[in-house]
């Protein structure tokens, strides 16, 4: 075992930064949860005596679950241990609720950063953007979950927190304008810091990623986040089979479970396709603009460019990726 | 209602003014401390970014694509067609420099368009966009003669800075990618030439308050 783990660190220099430490608490968690499984397993060994085979859960399913317990925090697998653990998921998900996804684990676009404009003379407040946010990233139907916030805004105010959040009438109201807000990505996330087990982090691309499975729950990114950008499952999501979205991406879109922090991933699973996330695809208005800021001929860098722009909270140097413009 | 839809916009205008000045405050000071991060990132950015190839070529879209006679920085982009999308297209069916003289005249007529395009003291007419010898085409009011597919150069004559920001990325949106070959949508394909103010309407969903 170790010396598959040396063969690992070798492949995985791009997070060698905290690599040691990573380690350190990796082995402090397993053997906690060695202890755990162990109980686990003996319960269930248990509870399946008592009801009867047709409960107890196939061999090949044991094996899945059994290994997917005991696998690494994400950014420490190796390229094929990723392949592995998506292709388990596929088929734990095809084996447990009958349906069939397709699970990437795509890594990030060598020289893309995402950046994403918002345009507040624009947008009309019809929250098309929502409705295709929980339809693409299975968002939980019972609680209501959700990535996106429009704000009603009255003039003169700038802070979202300000504005109505839970408008439900005819829109455009005169007189007032409307403000998305989501998770910004920042350069300098807060949330990432915040996290003690390494269950978040930003990617090369920008994206800020959660490993659900690495996630303990222990909801110190949610305090963290000066933009209400994340989301907590106090129950297991529900999501109708046949509403699945059944492309997904490991670190974006995929089932999480009761527990575990999620958030907008500018829709990692879309985006390192070159789609466009789903909220930018679904706004009738073209208030939404999204793309590479390293590309000089972006429609991103044209708006940094040429459009009076800002972003919220600046003062706390977060440096989120996500602006807001007016024409 | 015409007014009253004249009111808003004036409204919304204004509204944007205070803003704008305020933002342009608040910009100066962003300039001040936003230096670094980011923002240098881009900045410093300049080499050429390449993809093209991030995009299977040969995925279609769905729709079918002219090439746009303006380029934009990044050189050719296309727009969606429009006139298969035209339930009455072709126009010249029933205006073949005869009189409409069919029976269902009436009927068939354009009832349901009703104009509000333009300012009060000078509203637009059917002829100022459309031309009269030919109706399958659009024309400007210097005369050129354009495409139904081609509207964004109708509509750029009288909005430019509209335009401007359409060929650049600022306004309207572009389609289903944001790698690889750029298409955008048609002025029309978001406005109704007619009546181009977005219509009021319910929103797709709510929002439950944050917990
Ligand atoms: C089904 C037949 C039909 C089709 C197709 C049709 N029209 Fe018409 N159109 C009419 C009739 C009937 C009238 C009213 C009679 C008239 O004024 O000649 C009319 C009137 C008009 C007028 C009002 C001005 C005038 O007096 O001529 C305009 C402008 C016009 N049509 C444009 C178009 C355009 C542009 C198209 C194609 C997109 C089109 N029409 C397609 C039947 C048609
Ligand atoms: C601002 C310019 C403009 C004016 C003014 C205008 N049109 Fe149009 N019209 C257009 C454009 C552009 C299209 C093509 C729309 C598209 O791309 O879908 C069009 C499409 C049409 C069509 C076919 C689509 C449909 O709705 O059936 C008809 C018919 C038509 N116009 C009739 C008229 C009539 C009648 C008038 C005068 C009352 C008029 N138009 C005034 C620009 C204009
Ligand atoms: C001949 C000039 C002319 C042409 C061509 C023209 N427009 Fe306009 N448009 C106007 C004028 C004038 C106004 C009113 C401007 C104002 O209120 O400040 C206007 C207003 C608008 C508005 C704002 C509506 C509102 O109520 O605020 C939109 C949107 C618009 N036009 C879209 C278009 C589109 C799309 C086209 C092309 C199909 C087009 N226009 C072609 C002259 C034109
Ligand atoms: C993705 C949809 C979309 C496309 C494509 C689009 N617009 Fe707009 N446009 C809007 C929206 C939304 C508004 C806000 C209008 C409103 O409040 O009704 C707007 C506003 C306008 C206005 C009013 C003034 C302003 O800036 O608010 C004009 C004029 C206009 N558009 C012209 C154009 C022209 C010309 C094109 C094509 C070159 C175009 N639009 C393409 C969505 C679009």
């Amino acid at each position: 075992m170790d010396i598959r783990k040396n063969n690992e660190n070798k492949n995985q220099k791009e997070s060698s930064p905290n690599q040691t430490t990573d380690k350190k608490k990796k082995f402090g968690r397993r053997d906690f949860l060695k202890g755990a499984a162990k109980a686990a397993a003996l319960g269930s060994v248990a509870m399946a005596s008592g009801c009867g085979t047709a409960l107890l859960p196939s061999k090949e399913e044991r094996e899945l679950r059994w290994k997917e317990y005991f696998k690494k925090n994400y950014r420490l697998m190796t390229v094929s241990e990723k392949e592995e653990t998506v292709r388990r998921l596929e088929r734990l998900a095809k084996i447990k609720k009958d349906v069939s996804i397709q699970m990437s684990s795509k890594a990030a676009i060598p020289g893309v950063l995402y950046g994403y404009a918002f345009n507040v003379t624009r947008c009309e407040g019809f929250m098309e953007c929502v409705a295709a946010c929980v339809k693409e990233n299975n968002l939980d139907r019972k609680s209501k979950t959700q990535y996106i916030r429009i704000f009603e805004m009255e003039p003169g105010e700038m802070a979202p927190a300000a504005g109505n959040g839970k408008y439900f009438h005819e829109v455009p109201v005169e007189g007032h304008f409307y403000m998305g807000a989501q998770c910004f990505h920042c350069e300098n996330p807060p949330c990432v810091k915040a996290c003690p087990t390494k269950a978040t982090w930003k990617e090369p691309d920008g994206i800020v990623v959660v490993d659900y499975n690495w996630c303990i729950g222990c909801r110190y990114c949610m305090a963290a986040c000066p933009y209400y950008g994340r989301r907590f499952n106090w129950h297991d999501p529900e999501v109708p089979a046949k509403e699945m979205t059944k492309k997904q991406h490991y670190l974006g879109n995929r089932m999480r479970a009761r527990g575990q922090m999620e958030k907008c991933t500018f829709c990692v699973q879309r985006t390192r396709e070159g789609r466009l996330p789903a909220c930018v695809e679904a706004c009738p208005t073209g208030a939404r603009v999204f793309g590479n800021l390293l590309d000089p001929k972006s429609e991103i860098r044209f708006v940094l460019k040429n459009k009076k722009v800002f972003r919220l909270k600046e003062e706390l140097t977060t440096d989120p990726k996500f602006w807001y413009f007016i024409d | 209602m015409i007014r009253d839809v004249m009111n808003i916009s004036r409204c919304k205008k204004n509204i944007f003014r205070i803003f704008a000045a305020l933002f342009f405050i608040l910009a100066g000071k962003t300039a001040y401390c936003g230096s670094g991060g980011v923002i240098e990132t881009y900045k410093n950015a300049t080499a050429p970014f390449d993809d093209e190839k991030l995009v299977d070529p040969m995925l279609s879209f769905s729709d079918h694509l002219v090439l746009v006679n303006i380029k934009y920085q990044g050189g050719k982009f296309w727009t969606r067609t429009r006139k298969d999308k035209i339930e009455r297209f072709k126009c010249s069916k029933c205006h073949n420099n005869q009189d409409v003289n069919r029976p269902e005249a009436a009927k068939i007529a354009h009832g349901d368009i009703r104009l509000v395009h333009g300012g009060q003291e000078k509203p637009l007419q059917c002829f100022t966009c459309h031309n009269k010898d030919d109706r399958d085409f659009l024309v400007t009011e210097k005369g050129v003669i354009i495409d139904m597919d081609h509207s964004y150069k109708l509509c750029g004559q009288c909005h430019f800075r509209q335009k401007k920001d359409w060929v650049g990325g600022a306004h309207g949106k572009r389609v289903s990618y944001w790698a690889g070959k750029r298409v955008v949508r048609n002025c029309t394909s978001c406005h109704n030439p007619h009546s181009p103010r977005f219509k009021k309407r319910w929103p797709a969903t709510y929002s439950h308050p944050l917990d």
